[in-house]
């Protein structure tokens, strides 16, 4: 509960409406898409303009309450989880593109606006952002910036931090703060860099001008299917290796293949062990030639067949699988619990076959349904929360794939974010020297801790209490490993 | 031009600089060097005269020897700055407060290639030059290209860019991890070989840019590509400035992926005709593009950007495909500093970094270029447009003051300028200690949290001291 004072002082800011404190008002806001965790705030707050935005940090800055900022809730990682004593802070309200510039290529918009809805503005101009998490219908670009989103094009295209030239920010403190610049590169230190995925830790974003791009004259899908999925995984390495980038290259082991058939009808071959997704994209003549490259590369590497799509409508419909992957994998399994690691590419054909060992170790199946090309694996296992012990197993059989990526030379996080979900990974991941580096750009930013503590970047004491469960014999596995 | 901030701080006391070399003479031996030449050679970049000599300069061999130096340092409270070939032009090197001078050149080994995931990790001091010869025979190559010979270490420190930025990116886009000593003289490793990671703050790119104020890279983690099929370069030559930016303006909006595009003024092209006798064009204002792909990509972007050319007055296309009248070419580029310089010998000359949004680019070297005439001054301009980035190399008699200060005065209206248009001054020469007030201008209340930042990294200032960020 807050203080009565507080919440009067929040009341005197913003209207009646924005500032929710009963709890049938606040329930909706205790978990975003990582349910396994939940908490009610102690109040939500709904600004609709940067000076509320300003006067609601200034009041929780004064009366050091903690601040979760939220935009759609569709983190992966718990990144919006409440905390009992703080409030939410949600950027809902801010959902207006604010201007289309086709020439320099870029919109500014507010944080609160639907990633796909930017593309759609767009088209108009012939142009797109690249950038396209599977959430992208729903996810906010503001959420995208805190969590530096990626998705099926940022092989070819980049992540959020590769797409995003200015930031603005509103501080704890209540400065506003601008970040990067409408040109090309920006004087001094890479503070846009340092924003963009910072999870809500450094600021709140109030306003972003992201790049777009031309879309592309043509686009077209290969879909390749292997028997073995260790070949699978070589195969990708090998269409990179060859120097191609495709505009988006994704796979799908058998197990997400059948539950997506089921789903989308998209005439997938379903004795696969494995299908590769290969995307190229350009002029026609650049992507005739691309292609045929790409196949001669997938049928090298032991594709059993290899499609090509003929249209527009068969190219989204190769496409559709794969993006609705997720869903499809929830109508087969009462609960799935996602895992978001990456790893070298060379390493994929082993950490895929360790997985399946595993999955049969554990007696839980695990859909691999992921961005074959960036490396970035995405293993679902399925479960069922409701028979004893299954929770526990999968969280055992998700810590042990993470640190089977930490050891190939990978990370715990591709594209979903820490939160509070990887925060004792970051304990195996990053040395103390790493992590006081982090804890120093926080005090920077934030000296009192209070926006969205807990998140993100552990404190070495709670990595101490941490140490237990991923030190073995009090030795951290392989010590010579980078990690970063 | 600005001068380096005011700052209280003041030079090591000699006694503490004298255990210092005695220290770093036994455990370095005649790696550590006190003479006045070597020091002198290590107290500035290219660009303007700003020397400010090191008290010693070191050639370690390992990250633990870097970090063993930084650590003595570091007690002692005495500046460490890292240089690598000193090619920068804004006085990165200069030795503001004395102090270490750590150099690079022996620190040249490329640690590992991975052809596969087109990536490779190579010591700091490894040029690019090196770095692309290394890779020959691999099929890969890394394309980020400032024209000087400079080595990667210093590359990322100064977020480089260069000629094929327009495509490539620069070096935010193209450093996948490093490994620094920091300022307490402890060796961490950021970022990695995996292509995305949302784990933690972004320092692998809080460090690249950051100019050694934040910690000393000693390895670097980078991007490679496969070398392209095919590659030719075209020169197309203009009636006015106007057509030939407008033509880059609309090849830009249609996303045609071109390597490189680079804009020479008429002042520039006469001056390149004539220190690299480029005799077979007319000075007048002239595009020069590259184009990379497949055989058949390559025909279609260039004839795509031929017509869009003609469209604005164009001529038709001078073609370099074979190698070695492509490296002419580009020789010629990159030589426009000297070239410039060599338009009236006894002058000095500095360049300007501008960067606009490319929507703007036509308006700003428009105005800029009226506003040189006005100022009577030699100054050609010469620019990897196709970011909206543009170079002023403004020559000034070092002879007469009223003509400096006239060259000055320009310099700080085309970084205003670029300012007021959305853009920077700084598109990739970085700050160094001349742009720390133009820094100010561009970056407002973002420049507290620089040096908040700063502090939190190296709380006793000892990394390259009354740099990046005004104290």
């Amino acid at each position: 509960m807050l203080d009565r004072a507080f919440t009067s002082a929040l009341a005197r800011v913003v209207p009646p409406t924005a500032l929710l404190t009963a709890v049938e008002d606040t329930r909706p806001y205790e978990c975003d898409g990582l349910t396994l965790y939940r908490e009610l705030p102690g109040a939500v707050l709904l600004p609709d303009n940067e000076a509320q935005v300003v006067d609601i940090l200034r009041l929780c800055h004064a009366a050091r309450v903690p601040v979760v900022a939220r935009g759609a809730g569709t983190s992966l990682s718990g990144g919006a989880l409440p905390i009992a004593q703080g409030v939410v802070l949600s950027l809902a309200k801010f959902c207006r593109i604010l201007a289309i510039d086709p020439l320099a290529r870029t919109a500014i918009v507010q944080p609160g606006v639907r990633n796909l809805a930017i593309s759609e503005a767009a088209a108009a101009h012939g142009l797109f952002y690249a950038p396209d998490p599977s959430s992208q219908i729903a996810c906010s670009i503001g959420g995208n910036v805190a969590e530096n989103a990626g998705g099926v094009h940022c092989l070819k295209y980049g992540l959020t931090v590769h797409n995003v030239r200015r930031v603005r920010a509103v501080l704890i403190t209540g400065e506003i703060v601008e970040f990067g610049a409408d040109a090309l590169d920006a004087p001094g230190y890479d503070l846009l860099a340092l924003i963009t995925g910072s999870e809500g830790l450094l600021g709140i974003i109030t306003e972003i001008t992201v790049k777009l791009l031309p879309k592309p004259q043509l686009a077209q899908v290969a879909l390749a299917a292997f028997d073995d999925l260790e070949q699978a995984g070589a195969a990708v390495g090998a269409v990179i290796g060859a120097g191609i980038i495709p505009g988006g290259l994704e796979m799908m082991d058998r197990e997400a293949t059948r539950a997506v058939e089921q789903f989308v009808h998209a005439d997938y071959p379903l004795d696969a062990a494995a299908v590769l997704l290969v995307e190229a994209d350009g002029t026609p003549l650049e992507v005739a030639a691309e292609m045929a490259e790409i196949i001669d590369v997938l049928k090298a590497s032991g594709a059993t067949e290899v499609r090509v799509s003929e249209n527009e409508a068969e190219r989204l419909l190769y496409w559709s699988g794969r993006k609705a992957a997720f869903p499809a994998v929830g109508r087969i399994s009462p609960d799935y619990y996602c895992i978001d690691g990456t790893i070298p590419r060379a390493a994929l054909p082993r950490v895929l076959r360790q997985i399946e060992t595993w999955a049969r170790e554990f007696g839980l199946p695990c859909a691999n349904v992921f961005h074959a090309g960036d490396g970035n694996l995405h293993p679902l296992i399925l479960f069922d929360a409701n028979k004893p012990g299954d929770r526990e197993r999968t969280i055992a059989f998700g810590d042990r794939i993470l640190e089977l990526c930490i050891d190939v030379g990978g990370t715990i996080t591709g594209e979903h974010g820490v939160g509070v979900e990887k925060i004792a990974g970051m304990c195996a991941q990053f040395a103390p020297a790493e992590l006081e580096r982090f804890l120093g750009v926080k005090r920077a930013f934030d000296a009192e801790g209070l926006l969205n503590p807990g998140k993100a970047v552990p404190t070495l004491a709670r990595c101490a209490e941490f140490g237990r469960m991923l030190v073995h014999e009090g030795r951290l596995a392989h010590p010579e490993l980078p990690r970063f | 031009m600005t001068t380096a901030a005011t700052t209280t701080r003041a030079r090591p006391q000699p006694k503490a600089i004298e255990s210092l070399t005695r220290r770093l003479h036994d455990d370095y031996g005649d790696r550590a060097v006190t003479t006045q030449a070597v020091r002198e050679q290590h107290s500035h970049g290219e660009g303007l005269a700003d020397a400010a000599l090191p008290d010693v300069v070191v050639f370690p061999h390992t990250n633990d020897e870097v970090a063993a130096i930084v650590r003595v340092c570091h007690a002692a409270r005495i500046p460490v700055i890292a240089f690598g070939v000193g090619t920068s032009l804004e006085g990165h090197v200069a030795a503001l407060y004395g102090g270490v001078c750590l150099d690079f050149s022996q620190m040249n080994r490329m640690l590992e290639v991975n052809d596969a995931d087109l990536d490779c990790r190579v010591q700091a001091g490894v040029t690019r030059e090196q770095l692309n010869a290394e890779l020959k025979g691999t099929g890969l190559f890394f394309p980020i290209d400032p024209g000087a010979n400079a080595t990667i270490g210093g590359m990322a420190s100064t977020r480089a860019s260069g000629t094929n930025a327009v495509r490539y990116g620069t070096m935010r886009e193209n450093v996948l991890g490093l490994t620094v000593v920091t300022a307490d003289g402890r060796i961490v490793k950021t970022g990695g070989r995996a292509r995305k990671s949302s784990a933690g703050y972004d320092l692998t790119r809080l460090l690249v840019g950051s100019e050694g104020t934040l910690g000393i890279i000693t390895e670097v983690q980078l991007r490679l590509y496969g070398l392209p099929e095919a590659i030719s370069a075209a020169v197309c030559q203009f009636p006015d400035l106007k057509s030939a930016v407008d033509t880059v303006i609309v090849a830009m909006q249609l996303g045609i992926p071109v390597a490189r595009i680079e804009l020479l003024d008429d002042v520039q092209m006469d001056a390149c005709i004539r220190y690299s006798q480029l005799t077979e064009f007319a000075a007048k204002p002239t595009l020069f593009f590259e184009f990379h792909g497949s055989e058949a990509g390559v025909r279609e972007q260039a004839e795509t950007i031929e017509s869009l050319a003609a469209d604005h007055g164009g001529s038709r296309f001078q073609w370099a495909t074979k190698p070695e009248d492509r490296s002419r070419l580009w020789k010629a580029r990159h030589n426009a500093y000297y070239a410039a310089l060599a338009l009236a010998p006894g002058k000095q000359g500095f360049a300007t970094d501008a960067c606009v949004p490319i929507s703007r680019l036509t308006d700003c070297v428009l105005e800029t270029q009226a506003d040189v005439v006005q100022t009577g001054l030699i100054a050609p301009i010469v620019g990897h447009v196709g970011d909206g980035n543009f170079h002023l190399v403004v020559l000034f008699d070092p002879a007469s003051s009223d003509e400096r200060a006239k060259a000055e005065a320009l310099a700080a209206r085309v970084g205003m300028r670029a300012i007021g248009m959305g853009g920077t001054c700084t598109g990739e020469h970085g700050v160094g200690m001349h742009k720390l007030d133009a820094l100010v201008a561009e970056h407002g209340d973002a420049v507290t949290l620089m040096q908040a930042v700063k502090r939190a990294l190296d709380p006793h200032d000892i990394l390259n001291p009354g740099k990046t960020v005004p104290p």
